[in-house]
């Protein structure tokens, strides 16, 4: 039977290799990866509360949105990660020392 | 009996694809394992009967945003590269070495616990009976949603999508000579 303990535990699960992947992670797109799997763990959380506890469309509209918020976010990232590859020559996370230059 | 096939899939899909996100050592399969993993919510979000918000998983995500991925480690691409930078944990390779992995693994077991806690108390509250396996589209009434409940939120966020693309132009711009 399918339950909302059970997308609960998918979804915790989801955040769960998020944080690790950006705990352990040195590389700047592999800790972006790992935001967007934060990001869609609670959209899911969010989708499985609408369906199984309040029975109306409110968590779909916050599922929309935080897929936009998320691809904005990407964009401005790895804008700044090309931007910080054109000045380093690297992505390494402990390179990013310093706010100017 | 179909949706429970589906939420299995959908869910091995999901979970393993995501582990391998953190354990593989290549960057360009990383990427590729996160697309396997956003699919896998689609197709949760499926048997949520969340039709409108699976489509847009897959047309934002695998079309736009694991596409934008690609690009990123294409173009900083390389060798693995060490920082020379001194830390805590001595010299550091990108994908990680077993320090950072047993400091991540620290805190996810922590955290975990500490959310089963709060799961057990979550899960008492009151889930409606949802006995209808015939889901009814949601895009018509989405649509009344964003434009009349949630029409501030919906022009705000054009405005939110212009700003990121002009940023990330302005950002991602060649370095003038």
């Amino acid at each position: 039977m399918i339950t909302l303990t059970s997308y609960l535990f998918i979804s915790l699960v989801l955040f769960l290799v998020g944080v690790m992947v950006m705990l352990a992670r040195k590389n700047i797109v592999a800790i972006l990866l790992g935001i967007e799997l934060i990001l869609n763990a609670a959209a899911l959380n969010f989708v499985a509360y609408s369906r199984f506890v309040t029975n109306n469309l409110d968590g779909h509209i916050f599922a929309l949105f935080i897929i936009l918020v998320a691809a904005a976010e990407a964009a401005v990232g790895l804008a700044i990660v090309i931007r910080f590859f054109q000045i380093k020559e690297t992505i390494h996370i402990d390179e990013a020392t310093q706010l100017r230059n | 009996m179909f949706h429970q096939i589906l939420f299995l899939m959908s869910a091995a899909l999901t979970l393993i694809c995501a582990v391998a996100v953190l354990v593989t050592k290549n960057m360009m399969h990383s990427c590729i394992f996160l697309l396997g993993s956003l699919l896998g919510i689609a197709g949760l979000y499926a048997t949520l009967g969340a039709d409108f918000v699976a489509v847009s998983q897959i047309m934002v995500y695998v079309g736009g945003v694991v596409i934008l991925m690609l690009f990123a480690v294409m173009l900083t691409g390389g060798k693995d590269f060490v920082s020379k930078a001194q830390n805590l944990l001595g010299l550091a390779p990108s994908m990680g070495n077993k320090w950072t992995f047993s400091i991540a693994g620290l805190v996810a077991v922590v955290f975990g616990l500490t959310s089963f806690l709060l799961i057990n108390n979550v899960t008492k509250v009151v889930t409606i009976k949802t006995q209808n396996d015939e889901f009814v589209s949601t895009v018509n009434q989405l649509g009344h949603l964003l434009v009349k409940n949630h029409v501030l939120a919906f022009e705000i966020s054009s405005v939110l999508l212009l700003g990121a693309l002009v940023g990330a132009a302005i950002i991602a711009r060649p370095k003038r000579q």
